[in-house]
């Protein structure tokens, strides 16, 4: 029987040649479309699951309670990690402090002097305790956990080693020196961590060596502050629960942490939430937020229906032209189950060819997954997961696809069927097929709006003036220590000399930027301010490098430490003051230091990316903490000043590796996951746009096949050919208008919820909403306009010939 | 081997009630050749539907080979035509996907018939009426005497007791209408019961028994 089945369907796939085509494609697509996402969730999903420990892992964060809000940091003071393993003796706790950006130099075999190979490690330098390793478990190639116990002693990964010493197994006992100052030995390799990983272990020092150099690092052992660099995390056993630490959590906290302007209490994150919550930035590359992974199933989801409903009603135009083959076998004697298995068999048919082509489509875009995700390690599907989701997927569409059809031509009364008295219009009811129509025009358009949406709100990011001149800034970063800080003023000197160089400044950090040093302060003698004061360390020309505009006043004298401090405009105005001249001769005082003056207001610049308000910022001197220089270049000649920038660096510093980027480049990267998802939208709406356009052309070309007589007849009686276009599209036209009421507001609900995530953001209007109906008009006229003027100006003659 | 008494098939039609079928009488002994004739529209093809248990009447009641029709459930009533009763069409009605091997071989996979055996069967059949060299053509590749033939043999294959024949001749030419009609009184020879229904006298003629319809009605038997 299964035989039999499959031969008629193999034909029947045949003889419509063009329905087949179109329903496989439209079903590989979408097929193809749901494997991708799913293959890209799927890997979300896996971020650090390789940790055997990965359900009782607990990150250790801290909230810190406001007056008007709540701010977020994945740190915890310093002396908290000891204080942890004093009061939770039964927990094993470990720590990991980060450093960005440091300088790691390949030391000659005797350690005596640096050779050549210097590396800046922009991730995945760390300091870490031996209980780091309890906590997480990795394969040690070398050495084990307990090396780190030892001052100066390192551990590299196994493609670190490699990188460094060719070799790993020649790695163990060679020397490093970290940021031109500390020598340290290689004790351990460890097998490179999985790619989805939100711990991006590179070379792991001692804790103690960080602790006996403070100072490079920043590492402030005080309850009074807090650093997202330096993580802790615990390891809770099975009899544990989460709650139950966190309730001792908050009395350790109380009886801890400093009250000053604001309430820190800490509390557990599970490992489970690392990579998507946003609230914590992590030590990887990126966070996912469930609510995008939620999108990207979600879309998956939509694709996959249109698909099916292409295939719905594809199936069910088709069944009139069954209709005589279902009367026959019903009348030789097929039970009705029989029918619907043999057209529930089909439909399996034409699915797994959709699936094979299916795979064979997400092989061919499997390389450009990088461009829509942040995910920047190679993907496959021949995994057991994928394969199953492949399988369970084929079965679904093949049941949400098969079912209706198969209903319908199974239930036809034979002798009507045998009669030819089955017409289009007795078929499942033409309402049910509009119904359809309406649903895919209505997805298509929620993605068409969303993705005009992103479109307008990520260009008016990009061309949103930033309050200050980010072209053709040169920035260059290493961990400012005091040698280097010594030669800065020369350096300076040299490169003013140099043609293409229009100012330059060492500061700790750009104007935006997604750093950030804050503090609680008090102004004009009154009590501590009941909100944080943003800090940007850097020197008197830093605001002639940016272009940054004062309001009042003038730019601070040149100076090693904090004396005269400059504030930005929105600092003004929550200080209470109306006229910023107001606030110039005041005094400021910046955590428990000395009093400031207030010399200059600058006018408000966007101190992060779009998402987030301005910050009240304040910027002042502090020298030691100058690790990156600013250089305004002239737009012309670029190249060739870089060349000399790069030149005479190596003359001043030959020991620190030379790294740069461009000011306009860091900035691009604020907004590198929502670029990505307006790259998805584009592609999905496309996507979404094609197969309901494809469902529309299977549908009109079957429409022109049944009216053939009624066109012939209307045209013998004097219908034009503008008359019978307008017959085709008025339909359509309709369909398409209905499915906007669905699709506008779902659509608006939508994207004013991903609006929310920025501060600064475009108003929806009507347009957006205009143009999106106007768009999937114009295409389903042009899908729809071939085939009716080709049945327009058929010859009537023929068609009525024929009947 | 069957009856038929008082049956009545009607279509509501706004208020007026149409009568397709009014009050039939019809006993139909085994081995019969039993004619329907009548105008067009008279019931002659609801009847034979009747007959056929492809359509149900609106009252009256049906007895076959002793079974009471219409108080038999779904299955009962299908497995009951699927093995006795074999049909014969006007315009054939073979499916066109399938070639003339597959054509016969098809009611024989409804009634889970293994391969082995149907291979066989279908043979006898394509050697009986001598269209082996065409098994492998699809109808569409045949002459309307030959799709008949194709037809006839599809409605052999189950052995039926009973063919019902609806205007099997109808859109033949006289030399393929009378060799038809050869086979299907050969068959009655062999002991076949048949009913047909038809438009020629001549047709009519190779019947023991000829029932005329008249609105619905027999007006002759």
């Amino acid at each position: 029987m299964f035989k039999n089945y499959f031969k008629i369907a193999l034909r029947n796939l045949e003889r419509h040649k063009a329905f087949s085509v179109i329903n496989i494609a439209g079903l590989a697509i979408g097929i193809a479309s749901c494997l991708l996402l799913f293959t890209v969730v799927k890997y979300e999903l896996s971020y650090d699951t390789f940790q055997p420990n990965y359900h009782q892992i607990y990150h250790v964060v801290t909230q810190d309670k406001f007056e008007d809000g709540i701010t977020y940091n994945p740190g915890v003071p310093i002396p908290a990690l000891e204080a942890f393993r004093n009061d939770f003796p039964q927990i094993i706790t470990g720590s990991l402090f980060a450093s960005y950006g440091s300088q790691v130099t390949v030391m000659t075999k005797n350690a005596s002097t640096s050779s050549d190979k210097k590396f800046i490690e922009s991730t995945g330098f760390f300091f870490a305790d031996p209980q780091f390793f309890q906590v997480f478990q990795y394969q040690w190639l070398a050495g084990s956990p307990s090396v780190l116990e030892v001052p100066d002693n390192t551990v590299l990964t196994k493609k670190l080693a490699e990188k460094y010493f060719g070799d790993w197994k020649d790695a163990v006992g060679q020397f490093l020196k970290l940021d031109n100052k500390i020598t340290v030995k290689v004790s351990g390799i460890i097998n490179d961590p999985p790619g989805n990983t939100d711990f991006p272990l590179a070379i792991i020092t001692s804790y103690k060596t960080l602790k006996a150099n403070a100072q490079l690092y920043a590492y402030a052992d005080s309850w009074n502050s807090l650093s997202s660099n330096f993580e802790v995390f615990m390891l809770l056993p099975k009899n544990v629960s989460a709650s139950n630490i966190d309730a001792r959590l908050l009395s350790f906290s109380k009886k801890n942490y400093v009250v000053r302007n604001s309430v820190k209490t800490s509390f557990l994150q599970p490992l489970s939430d690392v990579h998507f919550d946003k609230r914590f930035p992590n030590f990887g590359d990126h966070i996912t937020s469930k609510a995008t992974l939620w999108t990207l199933s979600l879309i998956g989801l939509f694709i996959i229906v249109m698909a099916c409903i292409n295939f719905i009603n594809l199936s069910t135009a088709q069944a009139v032209g069954r209709s005589k083959e279902i009367g026959i076998r019903k009348v030789l004697g097929s039970y009705r189950r029989q029918l619907f298995a043999q057209i529930i068999g089909e439909t399996a048919l034409i699915v797994i060819f959709s699936i094979l082509l299916a795979v064979f489509i997400s092989i061919l875009c499997l390389p450009f997954i990088k461009h829509i995700t942040s995910i920047h390690e190679p993907l496959g599907f021949f995994n057991t997961e994928s394969i199953l989701f492949l399988i369970g997927l084929g079965a679904a569409v093949t049941l949400l696809a098969g079912t209706y059809p198969a209903l319908i031509l199974s239930g036809f009364r034979p002798v009507l069927a045998l009669k030819n008295k089955i017409t289009s219009a007795t078929v499942g009811g033409i309402s049910i097929r509009r119904s359809l129509v309406v649903a895919q025009f209505a997805i298509s358009q929620i993605l068409i709006i969303a993705t005009i949406v992103a479109i307008t709100q990520m260009s008016f990011v990009k061309n949103a003036d930033l309050g200050f001149n980010q072209q053709a800034v040169l920035l260059f970063n290493a961990n400012g220590d005091s040698i280097m800080h010594s030669r800065q003023q020369s350096f300076k000197q040299k490169l003013l000399l140099l043609p293409g160089v229009k100012a330059v400044s060492f500061n700790a950090d750009a104007p935006s930027s997604d750093n950030g040093w804050f503090t609680n302060f008090a102004f004009d003698h009154r009590p501590d301010e009941k909100f944080q004061l943003s800090l940007k360390f850097a020197d008197e020309d830093y605001f002639k490098t940016f272009q940054l505009q004062f309001l009042t006043g003038k730019p601070y004298d040149k100076s090693d430490t904090i004396k005269d401090v400059v504030i930005n405009e929105t600092l003004v105005k929550q200080l209470g003051l109306k006229d910023p001249q107001d606030a110039i001769g005041k005094e400021i005082r910046l955590g428990g230091g000395r009093w400031n003056t207030i010399v200059g207001v600058v006018k408000d610049f966007k101190t992060s990316s779009l998402r987030e308000a301005i910050k009240p910022t304040l910027f002042c001197e502090r020298k030691e903490y100058y690790g990156v220089t600013s250089i305004k270049l002239n737009s012309s000649n670029i190249t060739k000043t870089k060349a000399a920038i790069e030149s005479l660096w190596n003359q001043y510093f030959p020991e620190y590796a030379f790294t740069t980027s461009f000011m306009e480049d860091n900035i691009k990267q604020f907004y590198e996951q929502e670029d990505q998802l307006e790259l998805l939208y584009k592609i999905f709406a496309g996507i979404a746009i094609f197969i309901s356009c494809l469902g529309l052309y299977g549908l009109v070309s079957f429409m022109a096949i049944q009216k053939t007589k009624e066109i012939g007849v209307r045209k013998v009686l004097g219908a034009s050919v503008k008359n019978i276009i307008y017959l085709f599209s008025k339909e359509f036209t309709i369909l398409i208008l209905v499915g906007s009421v669905i699709a506008v507001p779902v659509a608006y609900l939508m994207m004013n919820h991903w609006l929310q995530n920025f501060t600064f953001r475009i108003k929806m209007n009507v347009g957006i909403f205009l143009i999106a109906i106007l768009i999937s008009v114009i295409i389903a006229w042009v899908a729809v306009g071939y085939k009716s003027i080709k049945a327009a100006v058929a010859n009537p003659v023929k068609s009525l010939r024929s009947e | 081997m069957l009856s038929l008494q008082k049956i009545f098939k009607w279509y509501n039609n706004g208020v007026n009630r149409t009568f397709v079928l009014k009050d039939i009488h019809l006993d139909v002994a085994e081995g019969e050749f039993i004619s329907i004739m009548g105008p067009s529209g008279s019931g002659k093809s609801s009847l034979l539907n009747v007959i056929g248990m492809l359509d149900e009447p609106n009252e009256g009641s049906y007895t076959f080979m002793g079974e009471d029709v219409f108080k038999l459930k779904e299955k009962q009533r299908s497995q009951l035509f699927k093995t006795h009763i074999g049909f014969v069409f006007q315009a054939y009605h073979l499916i066109d996907e399938l070639t003339v091997y597959e054509n016969i071989e098809t009611p024989l996979i409804y009634q889970n018939i293994k391969t082995s055996e149907r291979k066989s069967m279908v043979a006898d059949m394509l050697d009986r009426f001598q269209i082996v060299g065409k098994k492998d053509l699809f109808p569409t590749q045949l002459s309307g005497g030959q799709q008949q033939l194709v037809g006839i043999a599809r409605a052999l294959i189950v052995k039926p007791k009973l063919i019902l024949a609806d205007e099997p001749t109808g859109n033949l030419n006289s030399k393929q209408g009378e060799e038809i009609m050869n086979i299907f009184k050969e068959l009655n020879n062999e002991g076949v019961t048949i009913i047909q229904v038809t438009h020629s006298e001549k047709n009519a003629e190779y019947g023991e028994r000829i029932v005329n319809l008249l609105d619905g009605r027999i007006v002759m038997n």
